[in-house]
C-alpha cells in the first residue's frame, strides 16, 4: 500500500518536473562556410604634405568600416599584424601575413600621397595563401584633395574588394540611405551615405513629408506630405531639386512604391472612401485600382525580382497582417496569421519579406515589436532583433546582405542597420528624431 | 443505545495512519527535491544546444541570404581568435627514454638515426608518381585537376576545375574559393526527401562564362535519388552569376565538376 502511494508520488513529480524552457536562443547552424579573413593595414603616406595625415587617416578609417560592414569579411585584429609599413607589393611577405598570427587568406595595403592639389591612392589585394600569383586587385585613384574625395575612394577601393570576392555582388558602400527627420518646421526628407556620414537635407517644404522612396535609377524621389493639402503622393527630382508635377487623386494617399524597373507606383488612397491599394505610371497616368474589400490596404511593395506580385497590409481580418497578391489583384495570399503586422520591404532577390511584427498583441501581452524576415515561398520565418524598443521600417539593402530600420531602442527614434541575419546591429542617426529610412538602389 | 454510545466513545488507533502519513510526505518532499536534478539532468542544454527545437531560429533560411553563414555559435571563443587558437602542428620533440649515461651507450646511438632517413627515402617518390590523380585522406575527390571541397552539416561537396589550361585553380585560388562558398551557400538541404539518410555522390558539371554566370548545368552522374540530384542542380541555378572571371584569364570559359555527398 504505502509502496504504491510512494510511486504514485515520485510518477507525480517526474512528469511536472522536466519542462524544458523552449526559446529562440538557438543560433549557430555551422553550415561550414567560412568568411574571408582579411587584413588591412594602414596605408602609407607616400608624401610629406601637410594635408596627408588628415586624408590618410580618413582613408584608412573608412576603409577599415567598409570591409567590416560588408558582412563577408572576418578582419584580422590590427594588433596580430607584422611591423611595419606596407605601401607598395615590395613590403608584403606572403609567410608573415598567412601563418598565425595573423592567419589572413587576403591583404588588402596601399599607398596614399597628396600632389599638387591631387590626392593620389594606389591600392592592392593579395590573395597570401597563394605565393605564386598573389594579385587579385591592383587599383589607382586621383581626385582633388579632400576629405571628402578621400572617404570617396575608400569607398570604391572597398567596392571593388567586395565585388571581387564576395561572388559578383556590388558593395553597397556608395548607396545613399533616405530618411524623414523631424525638424522645427515639420517632417523632411533627408539623405545621407550608407554609413551615416554626410547627412544632409533633401526636400525644404515647411510641410510634413513621409515615407521617401528613392526610385531604381536614383533621379526621382516619391513620398507623402501635406504640403498644399492632402496628404498627397509628390515625385521630387534629385536633379532638379524641385517637385516635379504629380496628379493629385484626393483622399489620404499614403506611401508610395516604385517597381524595380521604375516604371510603376503603388501607394494607398482612401479617394474611393476606404484606403485601398492602387498603380500608376511613373508620371502620374493611367490610375488602376488594386483591391477592393472592406477594411484597409496599405504599404505595398513589388516583389523587384518580378514586379508582378505586390506585398502589402491589409486590416481586413481585424489587426494588420501581411498579405501578398498578383499586381493585378488576384491570388491573395496571407502570410502572418497573429499578431500585428506591418511595413514589407521586399528583398532584391525576391526570396524574402522583412517586415515589423508584434506577435503578441494586447492586453497582458509583451508587446515587443521587432524585425522578422520571412521566406515568401515557404512561409518560414526569422526574428532579426530582440526586445530592444519598438523596431519598424525595415528596408533591404540592393545587395541583400544588410537590412535598414528604425529603432527606438536608444530612447527616442533613430535609423539603424544590420545584416540581414540579425548580427552587426549599429546606429547611424544620433541627433533629432530620425524616421523611415529608404536604402537606395544603387 | 449502547451502539451509539460505542461509536462515540471508542477510539481508533491513529498511530498507524499518521506514520503512513508522514512517510509519504517526507517521501513527496525528498522526491520533489531530488527528482528534477535526476531526472532533468539536461534541461539546460535545451537552451541553445544543437538537439533542441528551436522555435524561431530556423538554421536554412539565413543561408540563402549572400551572406556567410555564422560559424558554429556554441564556442565563441574558439572562433573570435582564430589566429591564435589554430593548432600548429607540434613540432616533433623526441623524449630521451632515459637521462644517457656518458660512459656507455655511445656507439648505440647513430645506429637508429641512421635507420630512419634510409626507411623514408621512398615515400616522397612514390608520393610524386601518384599525384595525378591521389585522393586525399578521407575527402574522396573528382578525377582531375585542383580543386576544393565543403561540408554542409553531415553532407560535403567538392569540385574540379578542368578549363583554362589546367592552371586556373592555382592561379586564381581565390576565383575556385568563392565558388565553392557561393554553391555550398546555395545548397538547401531540406530539399532532398527527408526519408533519404545516405546517398551515393551525385556529379554536377557545368560552365562559368566570362561574365561569371553559370550555364550548361547538368547532371553528369546521378546519385539515384532524384531530389537529391534536383537539390544539387537547384543550387547552381539559383546562383545569377559568381563574379566575372579574372580580367587577366584569357579563356571564354571554365568547366567545373561539383560532387556533393549527402548525408542525414
Amino acid at each position: 500500500m504505502i509502496k504504491r502511494f510512494a510511486f504514485a508520488a515520485l510518477l507525480l513529480v517526474c512528469t511536472a518536473a522536466p519542462l524544458a524552457a523552449q526559446d529562440w536562443i538557438r543560433t549557430g547552424t555551422g553550415l561550414g562556410v567560412e568568411k574571408i579573413r582579411i587584413a588591412v593595414p594602414d596605408f602609407k603616406a607616400a608624401s610629406a604634405d601637410a594635408q596627408s595625415p588628415a586624408l590618410v587617416k580618413t582613408f584608412n578609417d573608412v576603409l577599415w568600416n567598409d570591409l567590416e560592414q560588408a558582412g563577408i569579411f572576418e578582419m584580422v585584429s590590427k594588433s596580430f599584424y607584422p611591423l611595419g609599413q606596407f605601401g607598395g607589393p615590395a613590403d608584403i611577405r606572403n609567410d608573415a601575413w598567412g601563418n598565425p598570427p595573423p592567419s589572413a587568406s587576403m591583404v588588402a595595403f596601399g599607398n596614399l600621397g597628396v600632389n599638387a592639389g591631387y590626392v593620389v591612392v594606389q591600392g592592392w589585394l593579395f590573395d597570401v595563401k597563394n605565393p605564386q600569383s598573389p594579385q587579385v586587385l591592383a587599383k589607382q585613384y586621383r581626385e582633388t584633395a579632400s576629405d571628402e574625395n578621400a572617404r570617396a575612394i575608400a569607398h570604391r577601393f572597398a567596392n571593388e574588394i567586395i565585388f571581387r570576392l564576395g561572388g559578383g555582388i556590388q558593395g553597397i558602400t556608395e548607396t545613399k540611405i533616405f530618411f524623414v527627420r523631424t525638424t522645427a518646421g515639420g517632417k523632411e526628407v533627408w539623405e545621407m551615405d550608407y554609413d551615416g556620414a554626410n547627412q544632409h537635407p533633401v526636400t525644404k517644404l515647411g510641410s510634413i513629408s513621409l515615407s521617401p522612396r528613392i526610385s531604381p535609377d536614383g533621379n526621382r524621389l516619391a513620398f507623402s506630405s501635406y504640403y498644399q493639402g492632402g496628404p498627397n503622393i509628390h515625385v521630387w527630382s534629385m536633379e532638379l531639386n524641385r517637385l516635379l508635377n504629380f496628379p493629385k487623386f484626393g483622399g489620404t494617399n499614403l506611401s508610395p512604391a516604385w517597381s524595380s524597373d521604375g516604371t510603376k507606383l503603388a501607394f494607398s488612397s482612401s479617394r474611393g472612401g476606404d484606403p485601398e491599394i492602387y498603380t500608376v505610371d511613373a508620371n502620374g497616368t493611367n490610375l488602376k485600382r488594386v483591391t477592393a474589400y472592406r477594411g484597409p490596404d496599405v504599404s505595398p511593395v513589388w516583389n523587384p525580382k518580378t514586379n508582378a506580385q505586390i506585398a502589402f497590409v491589409s486590416g481586413r481580418t481585424g489587426l494588420p497582417q501581411i498579405h501578398t497578391m498578383e499586381s493585378d489583384g488576384t491570388n491573395l495570399q496571407r502570410l502572418t496569421n497573429e499578431g500585428y503586422a506591418v511595413s514589407p520591404s521586399w528583398s532584391p532577390n525576391g526570396q524574402f519579406l522583412a517586415f515589423a511584427w508584434i506577435r503578441h498583441y494586447g492586453p497582458g501581452a509583451p508587446g515587443a515589436q521587432d524585425i522578422y524576415i520571412m521566406d515568401v515561398a515557404s512561409r518560414q520565418w526569422v526574428q532579426l532583433t530582440h526586445s530592444g524598443g519598438r523596431n519598424d521600417f525595415p528596408s533591404w539593402s540592393p545587395d541583400g546582405r544588410h537590412i535598414v530600420f528604425q529603432s527606438n531602442r536608444s530612447g527616442s527614434d533613430q535609423i539603424w542597420t544590420m545584416l540581414a541575419d540579425g548580427s552587426q546591429q549599429r546606429q547611424l542617426t544620433n541627433s533629432g528624431v530620425n524616421t523611415q529610412p529608404n536604402w537606395s538602389a544603387r | 443505545m449502547a451502539a451509539d454510545a460505542d461509536i462515540f466513545e471508542s477510539r481508533d488507533k491513529l498511530g498507524q495512519p499518521l506514520a503512513v502519513s508522514l512517510a509519504l510526505h517526507a517521501l513527496l518532499f525528498a522526491a520533489a527535491v531530488v527528482g528534477p536534478s535526476i531526472l532533468g539532468k539536461n534541461t539546460g542544454e535545451d537552451w541553445g544546444g544543437a538537439t533542441s527545437g528551436g522555435g524561431a531560429m530556423s538554421a536554412t533560411l539565413v543561408s540563402s541570404i549572400p551572406l556567410p553563414s555564422r560559424p558554429d555559435a556554441t564556442n565563441v571563443l574558439a572562433n573570435e581568435s582564430k589566429g591564435l587558437s589554430e593548432s600548429q602542428p607540434k613540432p616533433e620533440v623526441k623524449e630521451p627514454d632515459a637521462i644517457p649515461i656518458p660512459d656507455r651507450d655511445v656507439k648505440a646511438k647513430p645506429t637508429p638515426k641512421a635507420a630512419t632517413p634510409t626507411a623514408q627515402k621512398p615515400v616522397p617518390q612514390r608520393e610524386v608518381a601518384e599525384a595525378d590523380n591521389r585522393v586525399p585522406f578521407g575527402q574522396g575527390g573528382p578525377v582531375s585537376g585542383p580543386y576544393g571541397s565543403f561540408h554542409a552539416g553531415g553532407a560535403k561537396g567538392g569540385f574540379g576545375f578542368t578549363g583554362g589550361g589546367g592552371d586556373f585553380g592555382s592561379r586564381y585560388a581565390w576565383y575556385v574559393d568563392q565558388v565553392r562558398r557561393k554553391v555550398s551557400e546555395n545548397w538547401l538541404k531540406y530539399e532532398v526527401d527527408p526519408t533519404v539518410s545516405a546517398a551515393r555522390r551525385v556529379y554536377i558539371y557545368f560552365e562559368i562564362d566570362r561574365s561569371g554566370s553559370p550555364r550548361n548545368i547538368r547532371v553528369e552522374q546521378s546519385s539515384g535519388v532524384p531530389s537529391l540530384d534536383q537539390s544539387a542542380t537547384r543550387a547552381l541555378q539559383r546562383i545569377d552569376t559568381f563574379g566575372p572571371l579574372p580580367n587577366d584569364y584569357y579563356g571564354s570559359n571554365v568547366s567545373v565538376e561539383f560532387w556533393f555527398d549527402y548525408r542525414r
